[in-house]
């Protein structure tokens, strides 16, 4: 394992980490799932072209339509959240309101 | 080789001379509207002379000249039909015309925009000329586009009015409709017979040729004012009086017999559309008689007087007797002009009172006008040996003895009768007793601009009918012999109306009634024609159009549907089947730890 691989690895697991720990924006999880496909496209950018893996040329772009569906369904839940309770603190959604 | 050809096209380049000097000099001063009037009578006498060929050789011309365009196979030049039909029309239309165009110097004196007002008739005759003398359905749909933007143009003369826009508006919405069957006929002829080349269409001459029929009947409906289109020629009395006598009684409102009258060889063959024509024509001449019987506006009495004429020539072309139908046109299109050239007098020498019940006594105070008003209504009634004999008399021998539909004809003759009713109505109540208008008014008919315009329809109104029917080729074998009775219909017709109408009139000075009885209204009120149509069914389609599409279409089909639907049943389902806290920083540090453990668990190297 090369030391970009390891390096890129890290910021995943960091993000990771920042996903599923957080404080109280539901906004800070949306963006660490960003970061999430961010460092997931750089790590599948590098080994595809390091490796003259042609034929799989297209997954990361694909990557990034999907994660762009991802992130819009997360905004979408987001402003919804944020309509009913004016914020998009977590504490509030064990009120069971829809 | 004659100048025919030559003389024609002169005719039709004189004309354009006062547009093309529209932007200098002469267009600013007062010298534009003699030089325009004199252009019309040089014209005029140009269109004499192969008119006159025409009656030496009964030689038809057809003068094709340049050619415009071909679209795949269809060739469209710019030609002309030089038949019996336009070359005897465009006499008659510049005789009018010059006539019209010398009164309007004097009518209009006193407007601002007078030399614009002598562009726009210059302009409206070119277009009907136009129509008159075109050979393909393109050239002819220019000049029919052409005479209905003029007609918009000078009925919202006055524009500051409401009236006189919403009955240009009118004109245009109604002459539209119309069009719809023009355009479908177009399209018909193009697809099936790949020409619009009269020629062509009348050497393919198939046989069910109902639907283009149907539609040049409708375009004449909508230009000629028949049943169901016709409010627009009523309303369209806005416009000033020699807007009315020009456009509205001699030339606009008979361009769409005109089509009909082109069209006869295919609609000699065809029995349903003659049927159709003559009821759609008896309905609206004894509609429109009706209406006529109890208005109190003189423009108006005669436009209905028009409309009536109109339905008349349309029974004409059901009975399949176009020549007959042309020949009505010209006739009536020299004491219609006359009769609206003296309301002209008579409202500007009143000044501007158009109400018949506010006139009166005009026989010694405005004699010429009176004699000319007379004779023009004797005229439209067909008076022996007058115009309209030569043309009306003949229509209703023809009708009376040919194998028709009864019930049209009885329509046809009882508005022949209500004609002569109306005609004394305006006499009696314009012309004769005493005055009933302020004494205040100036009244003076001393103006040669005012005299010899309708000294020459008056001559024409008298002489013309004698002249045309007497000069113009044989074109069908006139009917003989008929029994006494037949003959002399239309004459009794005619009198039984002068008679029980001088009767009625008189009884008015001396019997007054306190409400309107329900005949009356509904003849003032136009037969509730556009009291019921101007509102109900633009309500209705608009209001249907706009729950089809907002309604239906927009708020159910896109909207509610899938997506809120879906929505829903979502948000009811997860309501009824979670029970869940909503513990979200719980769930996912779990998630977090049994990730780190797992992989910690079953990635150590055994």
């Amino acid at each position: 394992m090369t030391l970009i691989h390891m390096n890129v690895l890290m910021a995943f697991s960091m993000s990771l980490v920042g996903l599923l720990m957080y404080r109280s924006h539901l906004m800070s999880a949306l963006l660490c799932l960003e970061g999430m496909m961010l460092s997931l496209f750089v790590l599948a950018a590098l080994t595809i072209l390091n490796s003259h893996f042609t034929l799989a040329n297209m997954m990361p772009i694909i990557l990034l339509v999907f994660a762009a569906y991802v992130a819009a369904i997360g905004l979408a839940l987001l402003v919804m959240v944020s309509n009913t309770y004016g914020t998009d603190y977590v504490q509030s959604l064990n009120l069971l309101q829809c | 080789m004659n100048l025919f050809t030559s003389f024609v096209l002169l005719t039709l380049l004189i004309l354009f001379t006062p547009i093309m000097v529209s932007n200098t000099d002469p267009h600013k001063n007062n010298k534009y509207q003699s030089y325009v009037k004199n252009i019309v009578f040089c014209a005029f006498i140009t269109s004499l002379i192969p008119a006159m060929m025409y009656l030496h050789t009964n030689q038809e011309t057809l003068i094709s000249n340049w050619h415009w365009i071909t679209i795949q196979t269809l060739k469209l030049t710019l030609s002309f039909k030089m038949d019996y039909f336009s070359l005897m029309f465009m006499p008659v239309a510049l005789f009018i015309t010059w006539s019209i165009m010398e009164f309007s110097m004097w009518y209009m004196h006193s407007d601002p925009y007078i030399n614009q007002f002598f562009k726009y008739l210059l302009l409206f005759l070119i277009t009907m000329l136009i129509l008159v003398t075109a050979n393909n359905l393109f050239q002819l749909f220019i000049g029919w586009e052409g005479v209905g933007i003029m007609s918009f143009l000078l009925i919202g003369w006055w524009f500051g009015r409401t009236d006189a826009n919403t009955a240009a508006l009118q004109a245009i919405l109604y002459n539209r409709i119309g069009d719809i069957g023009l355009l479908a006929s177009m399209a018909w002829f193009l697809s099936n017979m790949n020409t619009w080349d009269l020629q062509q269409i009348f050497m393919l001459n198939q046989n069910p040729l109902n639907f283009p029929l149907m539609g040049l009947v409708l375009a004449a409906a909508g230009k000629s004012a028949q049943f169901g289109l016709h409010p627009w020629l009523p309303s369209a009395m806005e416009g000033p009086t020699p807007v009315s006598a020009l456009l509205h009684s001699s030339t606009m409102v008979v361009a769409g017999i005109f089509l009909l009258v082109r069209f006869y060889p295919l609609m000699e063959n065809n029995k349903l559309i003659q049927t159709v024509t003559l009821c759609l024509g008896a309905i609206t001449t004894l509609f429109t008689a009706i209406c006529a019987l109890t208005q109190n506006d003189i423009k108006k009495i005669i436009a209905f007087s028009t409309s009536s004429q109109l339905g008349l020539m349309m029974v004409t072309i059901g009975l399949n007797q176009p020549y007959l139908a042309f020949l009505h046109i010209c006739t009536h299109a020299f004491f219609k002009a006359m009769l609206f050239l003296c309301s002209g007098s008579i409202i500007h020498n009143l000044n501007n009172e158009q109400d018949i019940r506010k006139m009166g006594g005009l026989f010694k105070a405005l004699p010429f006008t009176t004699t000319a008003l007379i004779i023009g209504c004797l005229a439209l009634t067909g008076m022996p040996f007058l115009t309209g004999f030569y043309s009306k008399d003949p229509i209703i021998e023809a009708a009376t003895s040919s194998y028709t539909n009864a019930w049209a004809l009885l329509l046809t003759l009882t508005a022949t009768s209500l004609t002569a009713v109306y005609s004394t109505r305006i006499i009696f109540f314009a012309l004769l007793g005493q005055p009933r208008f302020p004494p205040s008014t100036t009244i003076n008919e001393n103006n040669p601009l005012l005299i010899n315009p309708i000294k020459r329809l008056l001559i024409g109104s008298i002489f013309a009918g004698f002249i045309l029917s007497n000069s113009i080729p044989p074109v069908t074998t006139p009917l003989m012999t008929m029994p006494l009775h037949l003959k002399l219909t239309a004459l009794t017709m005619t009198t039984l109306g002068f008679i029980i109408a001088f009767e009625i009139n008189l009884d008015t000075q001396n019997l007054k009634y306190t409400h309107p009885s329900n005949p009356s209204k509904f003849s003032t009120l136009l037969g509730y024609f556009p009291t019921i149509m101007h509102r109900l069914p633009p309500h209705l389609d608009l209001s249907m159009s706009q729950k089809l599409a907002t309604s239906l279409l927009d708020l159910t089909w896109l909207e509610t549907t899938l997506p809120k639907t879906t929505a829903l049943i979502q948000l009811k389902a997860s309501t009824l089947t979670s029970n869940q806290q909503g513990l979200i920083k719980l769930y996912f540090l779990s998630f977090l730890i049994t990730i780190t453990l797992s992989m910690i668990l079953f990635n150590c190297p055994e």
